[in-house]
């Protein structure tokens, strides 16, 4: 049994190769060693200064990042996240290399010192969904890099000419195209500017996205989302106090700042992780859930204890028939799919075909493999419940079935009473009526033939009472013109030893008020002789009839309950009495 | 007297004007649903008309419905319904608005010539009449223990009389009593099932009609 999202296909499911996870290792690794020698030796112009815990946080700012990184793509692949995440990570320590002490790394320094956070900005847009960016977004991200690659960066770099700024250790900038010190200086402010611009644009964006979305997808996006926007607004304060001197610098208040900056980028690590925790802590409920499965599965408690586990209310669990199209629930009902577009369905799949489909709201199952688990581990009770529904569907069915057979049987003696009425009854009471005529016409002229047309008159008489009787036990019209109440008074009329307790008023489905009427003359047929006593009333949305004779009732109650069962009713029957119950709505 | 004759049966309805003829009776008219009926009841005007219960459109109570619409449209016109249901319930519905110059006979009795001269008859004379065999089955019902058990077998038989629409000199012809002792049984009757006694017999036709229902 398999799980496949109906909604979107999944992605690809491949073991992340070593080298894959090699390359940025590695890469975080030379910039790290790097960082450290460049830190150690000028640590007057550095930000982690000659503290060696101050570093040590510095580097492990980085690291959280790119271990989060490279875990996040190991749970599930998804590069547009963790590829700028990691970048972000290595980035963290290229500040560092705007440094005298960064030799020949010195330009790579002065043009990428300020790319984190644009880096950063990406990974949590994206978001561990890897959601689309959208309009606003891809704008932002165009003024970050643009702020700090371009005007941070590389125009700075074509301007700045260290000597000439009166840093006489430095290296050689490879990238000077003209030394222009009022430039640097202005580009550098402006940058700054621009910097504090679009980190508080930043800040308003993500509040903006955390709002609109599902609270399942909030979820997913907030921890990433709200410690990324503080470490960029940290990083827009940095700018704000750096804007009159035109560039970032390793003042205490800067110092404090980036302290800050380090914590929350510790925060977006753990954010990324806590993902996996949420879905850890839920598949132990599921492992729970497996364990309550096994012990007793209550038929239709599937639906609400994956409900419970996967902490989505409104999940509905619905299964396919076995040889048609259409959904089911629990109960054997027909069910649709929702429609709407905040839910999806995750079909679960066995022999390459869909048996079941779990409707959850859209960003519960993001993670294939968490919805894979839930099949594999629930395997064995959605397969069970499945069974049980399609049984249940298919009973109702049969149900179905034998109330059509048993309202065309109604329908039949119907025809036939009516048949009876206007055919049969009526040809002969003309016939009487003709042989009346006779009889005067005859006169006194021949008491013979007199006596005998006298005898087929009386003939006819008990003819016409007998299909009269006949007619009636085939089908009384009392009851389809005027309901089970008046029905039963008539049957009680003519039936003297029949005695009517309460009777109901209104009117009930045909085939429910046929079945009411059959229990109380089926029971009259097996108790030939004695009183018969009858009660039928409304109890909710059910027909109670109920029925004690004087004698014990003989034969089988099989016709009764054929009757009852058709309907869905119950009949519980002794040699005294005789219940039943019919569903008849409210 | 003249009567109207409403039956889809053709033949039905032909032999049994003709069998009316022989003894007397003068036929305004025939039909054979219930829209022909109530125009030619408005058209001729007869005494009574005679009406199948079971008729054209619906081929249900058409012709009892139409009898009652007969009633309120011209009291002064009787009503005698021919049906082939044995239960009080449709007999009630014809006389519960107005009980006068109405009546409910089983349809077997129609070959019974002198039944229905007499039923006739006495509709035309304002009376209520009621099928024996109805009345029977009613008196005869199982019911819990209650003020019917008390009647002697004589107050039974007058009983059922009463609720065929029979009057107390008829009840006396036929029981071969004076009339003031069949008064005397009724009142009796009436005190012992807690009657009101009405000195229109139509409406005493129908109280014990709707107390003997009441089973």
């Amino acid at each position: 049994m398999t799980v496949a999202a109906r909604a979107a296909p999944s992605p690809r499911w491949s073991v992340p190769s070593p080298l894959r996870q090699f390359v940025p290792v590695a890469v975080f690794a030379a910039v790290a060693t790097a960082t450290v020698a460049i830190v150690g030796k000028r640590p007057d112009v550095a930000r982690a200064g000659d503290s060696a815990a101050a570093l040590a946080g510095e580097l492990a700012g980085g690291a959280l990042l790119v271990a989060a990184a490279l875990a996040a793509q190991a749970w599930r692949p998804r590069p547009r996240f963790t590829g700028p995440l990691a970048a972000a990570g290595i980035g963290w320590l290229l500040f560092e290399w705007n440094s005298p002490g960064a030799g020949p790394a010195f330009t790579a320094g002065l043009v990428l010192y300020a790319l984190w956070p644009p880096l950063l900005a990406q990974a949590a847009l994206r978001g561990p969904d890897e959601r689309p960016l959208g309009r606003p977004a891809v704008a932002l991200l165009i003024v970050a890099y643009a702020t700090s690659l371009g005007m941070l960066g590389l125009v700075a770099a074509a301007v700045y000419d260290p000597l000439a700024q009166g840093c006489l250790d430095c290296p050689a900038n490879h990238l000077l195209v003209a030394s222009d010190a009022d430039s640097w200086h202005e580009l550098g402010q402006l940058g700054l500017v621009l910097s504090v611009i679009w980190t508080a644009a930043f800040a308003v964006l993500a509040y903006g996205r955390l709002t609109r979305l599902s609270p399942a997808g909030r979820r997913v996006a907030a921890p990433v989302l709200v410690p990324a926007a503080a470490a960029l607004a940290l990083f827009g304060a940095a700018a704000l106090h750096g804007r009159e001197r035109g560039f970032m610098s390793n003042d205490p208040t800067d110092r404090a700042l980036w302290v800050g900056e380090m914590a929350a980028l510790a925060i977006v690590a753990v954010g990324v992780v806590w993902e996996r925790v949420r879905s850890r802590r839920a598949r132990s409920a599921l492992a729970r859930l497996v364990v309550d499965l096994g012990a007793s599965p209550p038929p239709g408690g599937l639906e609400g204890q994956l409900a419970d586990v996967l902490g989505d209310r409104s999940l509905r669990l619905l299964h396919s028939l076995d040889a048609e199209p259409g959904w089911i629930d629990s109960e054997g009902h027909a069910a649709a799919l929702p429609r709407d577009a905040d839910r999806v369905a995750t079909s679960v799949v066995a022999g390459g075909r869909e048996v079941s489909v779990l409707v959850h709201r859209r960003g519960l199952l993001d993670d294939p493999g968490f919805a894979q688990e839930i099949a594999s581990a629930a395997r064995l009770a959605i397969e069970h419940e499945r069974l049980h529904a399609s049984r249940r569907a298919q009973l109702e069915r049969l149900r179905l079935s034998r109330a059509r057979l048993v309202a065309t049987a109604d329908a039949h003696r119907r025809e036939l009473e009516r048949d009876l009425h206007d055919g049969a009854q009526q040809r002969l009471l003309t016939l009487s009526i003709a042989i009346r005529l006779a009889r005067r016409r005859l006169g006194r002229g021949d008491p013979a033939l007199e006596r005998e047309l006298a005898a087929a008159e009386s003939e006819l008489g008990v003819s016409l009472a007998e299909l009269r009787e006949l007619a009636h036990g085939l089908f009384p019209m009392v009851l389809s013109n005027e309901g089970l109440g008046a029905a039963l008074e008539v049957l009680a009329e003519r039936t003297p030893r029949l005695v009517t307790g309460a009777l109901p008023d209104g009117r009930f489905a045909a085939p429910v008020e046929s079945a009411a009427y059959f229990v109380v003359s089926e029971a009259l047929r097996r108790e030939p002789n004695g009183d018969v006593a009858i009660n039928a009333r409304r109890e909710g949305d059910r027909l109670v009839v109920e029925v004690r004779t004087e004698a014990e009732l003989t034969g089988e109650a099989t016709a009764i309950e054929d009757r009852v069962g058709a309907l869905g009713g119950a009949l519980v029957a002794d040699l005294h009495h005789l219940r039943a119950e019919l569903p008849c709505g409210s | 007297m003249r009567v109207l004759i409403a039956d889809d049966e053709v033949l039905l309805r032909e032999g049994l004007a003709r069998l009316l003829e022989d003894v007397g009776f003068e036929i305004a008219g025939r039909c054979g649903d219930a829209g022909a009926l109530l125009r030619m009841v408005e058209a001729r005007r007869p005494e009574v008309a005679i009406v199948d219960i079971r008729m054209p459109p619906h081929e249900g109570d058409d012709g009892l419905v139409a009898a009652q619409e007969i009633r309120r449209r011209h009291p002064d016109i009787g009503v005698l319904v021919l049906s082939h249901h044995l239960e009080s319930r449709y007999a009630m519905r014809l006389l519960e608005e107005a009980p006068e110059r109405a009546g409910y006979l089983l349809k077997d009795r129609l070959s019974d010539v002198a039944v229905l001269a007499d039923a006739l008859r006495r509709i035309g004379e304002g009376e209520c009449v009621i099928d024996p065999t109805i009345v029977s089955l009613l008196v005869a019902r199982k019911r819990q223990r209650g003020p019917l058990d008390e009647l002697t077998e004589r107050e039974r038989e007058v009983l059922a009389l009463v609720a065929e629409g029979h009057s107390n000199n008829a009840i006396g012809q036929k029981l071969y009593l004076s009339r003031k002792t069949i008064e005397a049984h009724v009142s009796q009757i009436f005190m012992k099932l807690d009657l009101r006694d009405s000195h229109d017999r139509n409406r005493r036709v129908l109280a014990v009609l709707a107390f003997l229902r009441s089973g």
